[in-house]
């Protein structure tokens, strides 16, 4: 049994080494994504291009604009007497903000009350830049205003922020653990279904059927590879990101290897049903991108954190293998948690496993 | 019959025999459609918080009763301690916790003024970033306010702590909806999507099956394959990125504030690039597999670059010269700023060249290269 096992896999790693694009794809993306994601994807805004409205500069005005010109977040491209079109700035000329200071600002400001006022335009398309944009104004021009008026704040309630888990808040730290949920779906789901739906097409599965080899053989044996294949990326995301980027592993390294051995077992068992419902492989593919890919990679709390997701989705979410798997990698990486805190994502994970195991072992039957 | 029309018309007949094909270029992209243009969002909203009170005043019940006025959050019960409070953000029930410690009250009359600790769960960093901004902002708020009613009980007046008043006004996005941002990227993407795959497919089946070198041996010359194979996929792209409109305005209600015609012209310019992805692809590979998994890493390198969901300009100099190449980027850009703004040809003229420079690059070499093999 052993023997034959062992030459279905061989065979089909004969199939997955002649494929050298496939390969070469599955192991250069993880490596060319984190490059990406460690290096260009921060969320941190610098340089903000803005430009200054002000009819009349005072020396207030007019330190207020060095002001906002100095803090990292602004650029100030230039500043206008007046603006009478400013929609055509926003438009014609990409401006994020346009800082207006009324005629009578400085007078306002050193009769004192309430008078003085600043406007300020934001280009909204972008929601996330802003609602930052937005907040981030105000404390720059009151401080530069008490500054310039030399009025010494008194102290309030300071804030004493402690980030836990990732201190110096770099993405790639969040971004690593993610990606291994993603890659290893593809290898186990993907390329599994279409290996099998591929000897389903050209006929030879009938031949491997009627020879001695028993079909559990035959899929034991087509699977192995794969996991092998799965394992080696997975390990290879990971060297990558402790070498370059410095993600090392809190957690207990055998625990992250064990839940990932449950993860890639959801997954081979999700390709194995579509394998035994899918006739060719682009049915096969059709099938697994819309169905696992993409809720993969946008329900799963991948990038898109998901407590801001409508209450429907968050269902859907709950059905996605790889929420629960993000859980527990998330855990192990970062927070260097154990079985202890984790054990509630971890038999979600292995009972979505086996429920999927069963169907499919159940079609498989009927259909071969 | 002129060979041209011939071979479009083969084209048309092998998309309408696919019901599969047909199927998979409208449900499921629509529901993409819908499904993603809610979930794609980088707002950071119903932030799971509990605060521990070491204090219990008045003042430190007013500060949380603050926070827990503010809708952005939602409330856990309270903590009894700063160890019991990270206990659970481990376990991951709490995204943040405020630690009031016991001397708060007493330090807030003093010069130095009161500390308040912050908890967070930095995993994500632009979640944390963006929680941590949203509870400085509240608390420095809630100080500001607890300094007026002791400065006017002490009889000074509050506007010389606050001389200026900040208005903004948000342009364009008024109510800052993330779904007017992301559903008209998503359109790019869906589109992009469709038509690199399909077409790249449609001639990597003919080589798998052998009918590509039947067809060689014809009177047909590669380029009226190329035509052939090419313009019946534009046209789904164009008929697609109009039915795109109807949900995004109707559902979504996004304002579309362009010109239609030039969205239009855009969007015809864009196709040649995304049409010779596909038929560029389909010269290197021999299976669907291939094609499927080259245009798969293509894309996705191209959304991560295009600004879909960040912004180009928080790229690193070397990243942005290098999203110079990438078509995704100029449509991207060109579709959000005549949905929200209303620009168009006059103001999005670099983008417009830009595209037609990539396209016609990318799908000049495809069509050399189909050539090249089909010799």
């Amino acid at each position: 049994m052993i023997r034959r096992l062992f030459a279905i896999a061989a065979k089909e790693l004969r199939h997955i080494m002649r494929d050298w694009q496939t390969l070469l794809v599955i192991f250069l993306m993880p490596v060319v994504m984190m490059f990406l994601y460690g290096y260009a994807l921060t969320m941190d805004l610098t340089g903000v291009p803005l430009i200054i409205e002000d009819p009349i500069p005072s020396p207030e005005s007019v330190r207020i604009a060095h002001a906002i010109d100095a803090s990292t977040m602004f650029h100030v491209v230039g500043t206008v007497a007046a603006a009478p079109d400013p929609v055509e700035l926003f438009r014609k000329y990409h401006m994020k903000a346009i800082v207006r200071f009324t005629p009578h600002f400085a007078a306002d400001l050193r009769r004192g009350g309430e008078g003085a006022e600043v406007q300020v335009l934001i280009d909204g398309c972008d929601p996330n830049v802003g609602t930052i944009l937005k907040n981030a104004f105000g404390p720059v021009i009151q401080k530069a205003t008490l500054d310039a008026l030399g009025i010494v704040a008194p102290a309030a309630v300071t804030v004493d922020e402690k980030v836990l888990y990732n201190q110096e808040q770099r993405s790639a730290l969040f971004f690593v653990p993610g990606l291994m949920a993603i890659i290893l779906l593809m290898i186990s789901a993907l390329l599994t279904s279409l290996a099998i739906t591929r000897e389903k097409e050209l006929g030879t599965i009938e031949q491997l059927l009627v020879s001695p080899l028993r079909p559990r053989e035959i899929i034991v044996g087509k699977i192995l590879p794969y996991l092998a294949l799965a394992a080696a990326d997975g390990a290879l995301i990971l060297c990558v990101g402790y070498v370059l980027f410095g993600v090392r592993i809190a957690g207990s390294i055998p625990f992250l290897a064990g839940a990932s051995l449950v993860y890639i077992f959801t997954s081979l068992a999700i390709g194995l049903l579509v394998s035994t419902v899918a006739r060719t492989q682009q049915q096969a593919m059709m099938m697994v991108l819309p169905a696992t890919m993409l809720p993969t990679i946008i329900l799963s709390g991948f990038i898109f954190p998901l407590a801001s997701l409508p209450w429907p989705l968050r269902c859907l979410s709950a059905a996605v293998p790889a929420t629960y798997y993000l859980e527990i990698i998330r855990g192990i990486v970062l927070k260097g948690v154990g079985i202890t805190v984790l054990w509630r994502p971890l038999c979600i994970l292995g009972a979505i496993g086996i429920l999927l195991v069963l169907v499919s072992v159940k079609q498989f039957r009927e259909r071969l | 019959m002129n060979p041209f029309l011939l071979m479009i018309w083969k084209e048309f007949r092998h998309i309408r025999a696919d019901k599969f094909s047909i199927r998979l270029m409208i449900f499921p992209v629509f529901a993409q459609l819908l499904i993603m243009g809610y979930a794609l969002t980088t707002e950071v909203k119903n932030i799971d918080i509990a605060v521990v009170d070491e204090c219990v005043t008045p003042e430190s019940r007013s500060l949380i009763e603050t926070i827990r006025g503010n809708p952005l959050f939602r409330f856990h019960r309270a903590a009894a301690t700063a160890a019991e409070a990270r206990r659970r953000i481990d376990r991951g029930e709490l995204r943040a916790a405020i630690v009031l410690p016991p001397d708060f009250s007493r330090s807030l009359a003093s010069p130095s003024g009161a500390t308040v600790q912050l908890l967070i769960d930095g995993q994500d960093a632009n979640s944390a970033n963006v929680s941590r901004g949203y509870l400085n902002a509240i608390v420095a708020g809630w100080a500001l306010q607890s300094q007026e009613r002791s400065l006017t009980a002490r009889g000074g007046r509050i506007a010389s702590l606050v001389p200026v008043t900040v208005t903004p006004v948000i342009l364009f996005n008024p109510l800052l909806e993330s779904t007017w941002y992301m559903v008209p990227g998503l359109v790019v993407i869906l589109v992009t999507m469709i038509t690199s795959l399909l077409s790249g497919l449609s001639i990597v089946k003919e080589k798998e099956t052998g009918t590509l070198e039947q067809l060689m041996v014809t009177p047909v010359e590669p380029h009226h394959l190329i035509v052939g194979k090419t313009v019946p996929y534009f046209l789904i792209g164009i008929a697609e990125l109009c039915a795109f409109l109807v949900p995004a305005i109707l559902w979504f209600h996004i304002p579309f504030r362009g010109n239609f015609f030039e969205f239009l012209l855009f969007g015809m310019v864009y196709m040649f690039s995304s049409l010779g992805i596909g038929i560029l692809t389909s010269t290197v590979a021999r299976t669907p597999q291939q094609v499927l998994f080259l245009i798969w890493f293509i894309l996705i390198f191209f959304i991560l670059l295009s600004g879909f969901f960040i912004p180009v300009e928080n790229m690193p100099p070397w990243v942005q010269q290098v999203s110079r190449i990438n078509p995704v980027r100029y449509f991207m850009f060109a579709v959000r700023e005549m949905f929200l703004k209303g620009s168009g040809v006059a103001e999005l003229w670099p983008e417009l060249l830009g595209m037609a420079v990539i396209g016609g690059t990318v799908f000049g070499a495809a069509v050399l290269l189909f050539h090249r093999r089909a010799k």
